[in-house]
């Protein structure tokens, strides 16, 4: 346990670092700005996933506890919720978008051998699995958002 | 996954190669290429996973990088998780406002069973047809056809192979589709942020993206609303496939193939997967 929590550790250090970086370079933040949030961001997950680990039962995923205890921390009027939101907007979306998904890629390289051998049928129905998802759910959405008049 | 994290952070040659990456497709920024009415948006992380793919294939990248980036997707996308929730928390009223929208949304998920499962029988696709449309297939589905039909079944097979379609080509098409289809089709940013959880970290990264970039007055909204569905699907996801997306799935393939043969095909094998 404990050698997991150090390794959590370093690699939300280096991530981290990756991220505030690429806030620099691609959304003009300067990285003193930004490391108050990205501390908070890798305190939060790091907290999610200790107590994934502690709770015997692993049906719920870890990110559950992860959205669940930032979402809870930054609800209007819980003690200290204006500054966690303060710190963490100064980190972009995207910024921390690009690491996770360089990292995909490198990770995706290896089943690439298999991705060719799938069928051309396999690719057109898995395309339209994604679409069908999405915009099922977006269509859905917009017609409730109507009639609730949010929109 | 984390499990066996045993000492990922000396892997010096793969956070290099990722920070490389990052500041490379950083520098390059956002571009737009406009199609008919819509528009595709090219961010950043679109070129990170194109170069982090075609890195593997250099002698830069070995087999022990790849298998260790993989848990590093995993760590990084906490962190992800973590940004989603705090935006959520704030909105919370919005939150409310829009809290049917956002539970309706989930059964959105289905959506892609009455549009895939009709076009895979009819591209003649067998029992596989069950085990790609079901859901998008990922890690718990996987888990869920294997534990029900077995890994080498003709569903197994059919699961497998949105598998890897799914984690090769996902987060670059929803990348891509994502911003263009919130172009070209009347339906407001919030509802396809709330369509973004769909049971993959990555895939709701990579359409949340464009939508984020193409919409900054509004990012905000569109995060909290997108880590709040990431959120449902994540606790909800496996138990709608489990009660509803299966059992839906099978019932409409039952129907669907009754009248062109009296049901004598399961687990005859198709050559297409």
């Amino acid at each position: 346990m404990l050698k997991n929590i150090q390794e959590w550790i370093l690699l939300f250090v280096i991530i981290g670092a990756m991220i505030i970086i690429g806030n620099w370079i691609g959304y003009d933040i300067m990285p003193l700005q930004a490391i108050p949030g990205i501390i908070t961001l890798a305190l939060i997950s790091l907290a999610g996933l200790i107590i994934h680990r502690l709770i015997p039962s692993k049906k719920i995923p870890s990110i559950a506890y992860i959205g669940l205890l930032a979402f809870i921390l930054t609800i209007p009027g819980f003690p200290g919720s204006e500054q966690i939101v303060t710190w963490t907007s100064e980190v972009n979306l995207l910024a921390i978008t690009t690491p996770i998904l360089a990292y995909a890629g490198i990770s995706i390289g290896r089943s690439w051998a298999d991705f060719v051998k799938l069928g051309w049928k396999t690719i057109i129905v898995g395309m339209f699995v994604l679409v069908g998802t999405y915009l099922g759910s977006a269509i859905i959405a917009e017609i409730t958002l109507r009639i609730q008049g949010v929109i | 996954m984390t499990q066996q994290a045993a000492q990922l952070w000396k892997d010096w040659r793969l956070h290099l190669l990722v920070f490389g990456i990052v500041m490379f497709t950083e520098i390059i920024g956002t571009h737009e290429i406009p199609i008919g009415a819509g528009v595709i948006l090219l961010l950043p992380m679109l070129y990170a996973v194109i170069i982090g793919i075609a890195l593997f294939f250099t002698p830069l990248v070995k087999q022990k990088q790849s298998i260790h980036a993989e848990s590093l997707v995993f760590i990084s996308v906490t962190l992800l998780i973590a940004k989603f929730g705090v935006q959520a928390g704030t909105a919370l009223p919005q939150l409310i406002e829009a809290g049917w929208a956002l539970v309706f949304q989930e059964i959105g998920n289905l959506g892609t069973i009455l549009i895939a499962l009709p076009l895979a029988i009819l591209l003649g696709l067998k029992r596989e047809s069950v085990g790609m449309t079901h859901s998008i297939g990922r890690e718990a589905n996987l888990a869920l056809i294997t534990d029900k039909y077995g890994l080498s079944s003709p569903e197994g097979r059919g699961v497998m192979a949105m598998y890897i379609f799914g984690t090769v080509f996902g987060s670059i098409f929803l990348g891509l589709a994502s911003g263009f289809l919130a172009t070209i089709t009347p339906l407001h940013p919030y509802s396809f942020a709330m369509a973004t959880g769909i049971g993959s970290g990555s895939m709701a990264a990579a359409s949340l993206g464009p939508l984020v970039a193409a919409h900054p007055n509004m990012a905000e909204t569109l995060t909290a609303f997108s880590g709040a569905s990431n959120l449902l699907t994540s606790v909800t996801g496996l138990y709608a496939s489990i009660f509803i997306g299966l059992p839906l799935t099978e019932k409409l393939y039952e129907i669907m193939t009754r009248d062109k043969s009296n049901k004598n095909k399961i687990g005859k094998k198709s050559k297409a997967v």
